[in-house]
């Protein structure tokens, strides 16, 4: 089956409650052998049987780039969400067996920075541990930026190394330490890049100050840190695949797809490199888009839909697939 | 004059402000005065967000500093030399934040050599414009003796440095700022190029 190919089997070596919310999750080769090497950023779907489902979420790997002998991800407890990061928590053990893809990186760190700048909120924290291991190995200085609830919440600064190259600093809600975007970006010397993850609103908020700011859009990169969306059923008809495919609740369209045994090609599942941007034929009623890659106009010309992340509610949709 | 089938040639602009921006550079020598004219007309120059400089070298013997003044802009730099303004433009830029932008107007050697400065900083393509001002002499990179060579006009030339007639082959080099000028006979001895005249 497509949705299995090129998929490396691993075993859980670890796992470690790091935040109320938060676990972290070791994982080796089943066989022994080292994992493929990444680059600080990149991520690893996890494939995580559930009650018959398979869930595909992605998760940004943590752990140092230099060491392949296993990979660290940081998995947030969603209770709204699908139940991906349900079953991660409830049911997979040490010991157990999963499957992963090959890795792979949207959020790549800028090569040419003179200096980096990382704006993590919660869980987005994950890629930029990754991050700077590459980082500490360098000669360009960089700035980590974690806000969380709480410091309970806040744990995973734990795994940030200090260094001659790094300023941390940390804010917490809680405790009325709150962190100021503006602050951070204004005053930034020239040749700066902003990297930041973490909620959507976060993002959005870091990247209108920025803007604001006039740093220019080649120095500005986010990576979005979401749950799947779930949503009400749906059914999705495939005019060159001669398929009618039911969404149901608890996947996404591209899920869906994928458990149709029809083939979309993909590549981050949240929303952000535009890998499966499909066209819309017909449609009778609304797209519900939840992606950060197609425009505003894009959305509402209701040409186009990212299957990965991005549902309907209408009586009938048809793509070109 | 711009189409000359040269892949590696800069593609060059025409100086407008970048709106977004919050401060600007505006650098410039000779004939490139005019377009720092056009330019500095269409900025807000009031909000005292605008830093000017100026070289009165030029191959043409155009000169608009006199009309550059004329602005009463604070802090306009005057320089007697590209490679001083260059110098000093690496200050200026040092002292920058991010949110800055800049803009070159004038000979392909001085926007190549301020380009230089530029990429120093980090300064990407949607932070920078560039406006040629119409006369491309040529600076040549001596591949043989490392020597830099102002201003050449003719395919073929004797390079100052290391005295070898050099042949300009059409490949420009951002990073050095130049054309690659190598052994006019390297191929086969005593047998020279057209010694035509350069896209001037």
């Amino acid at each position: 089956m497509n949705s299995h190919s090129g998929t490396i089997d691993v075993i859980v070596s670890d796992i470690e409650s790091i935040t109320p919310l938060i676990k972290v999750f070791t994982l080796q080769r089943s066989d022994g052998r080292p994992l493929p090497g990444f680059s600080g950023g990149s991520h690893v779907l996890v494939l995580i049987p559930s009650r018959g489902k398979i869930f595909r979420n992605p998760y940004s790997l943590m752990s140092s780039p230099f060491d392949t002998s296993s990979y660290q991800i940081g998995v947030r407890r969603a209770e709204q969400g699908r139940g991906g990061s349900i079953a991660m928590h409830d049911e997979v053990q040490v010991g157990t067996r999963l499957k992963i893809t090959q890795p792979v990186n949207n959020f790549p760190l800028n090569k040419l920075a003179l200096k980096h700048i990382f704006i993590a909120g919660g869980v987005g924290i994950t890629p930029v541990i990754a991050q700077a291991k590459d980082l500490q190995v360098g000669q360009i200085p960089y700035e980590i930026h974690y806000t969380a609830l709480s410091p309970d919440h806040g744990a995973m600064q734990h795994y940030l190394d200090a260094g001659p190259l790094v300023k941390t600093t940390l804010y917490f809600n809680s405790i009325n330490r709150l962190i100021n975007f503006r602050q951070i970006l204004a005053q930034q010397p020239l040749g700066s890049h902003v990297y930041i993850c973490g909620p959507a609103s976060m993002i959005v908020d870091v990247i209108a100050v920025a803007r604001e700011l006039g740093w220019s859009e080649s120095h500005i990169h986010w990576e979005e840190f979401t749950e799947q969306h779930s949503g009400a059923a749906f059914d999705v008809r495939l005019s060159r695949s001669n398929l009618t495919v039911n969404v149901p609740p608890e996947l996404s369209l591209l899920e869906a797809l994928e458990g149709s045994g029809v083939e979309v090609p993909y590549l981050c599942r949240g929303g952000a490199c535009g890998h499966c941007e499909t066209t819309v034929l017909e449609l009778d009623g609304e797209l519900i888009h939840n992606d950060i890659w197609l425009s505003e106009h894009q959305k509402s010309s209701k040409q186009k839909i990212m299957p990965c992340v991005s549902r309907a509610n209408c009586t009938r949709l048809v793509l070109d697939l | 004059m711009l189409i000359t089938g040269i892949k590696s040639r800069p593609l060059y602009d025409r100086l407008t402000p970048f709106p977004e921006g919050r401060f600007h550079v505006v650098a410039g020598q000779g004939g490139g005065g005019q377009a720092m004219l056009r330019l500095l007309s269409e900025l807000d120059l009031s909000a005292d967000q605008t830093r000017v400089l100026y070289s009165h070298e030029s191959f043409s013997g155009k000169n608009y500093a006199a009309q550059l003044r004329e602005l009463g802009i604070a802090n306009l730099g005057e320089f007697g030399s590209n490679a001083a303004l260059v110098d000093h433009l690496n200050d200026v830029l040092a002292s920058c934040t991010m949110g800055t932008r800049l803009y070159l107007s004038g000979s392909e050697s001085f926007i190549g050599t301020a380009m230089q400065v530029a990429a120093r900083f980090g300064l990407n393509a949607d932070e920078v414009l560039r406006e040629d001002n119409g006369t491309f002499v040529r600076r040549v990179w001596c591949v043989h003796c490392d020597t830099y060579t102002e201003n050449v006009t003719k395919r073929v030339f004797n390079c100052p440095g290391c005295q070898l007639d050099l042949v300009v082959r059409d490949h420009y080099s951002g990073r050095l700022a130049a054309f690659m000028g190598v052994k006019a006979d390297a191929e086969q001895t005593g047998v020279m190029p057209p010694a035509e005249d350069l896209d001037t």
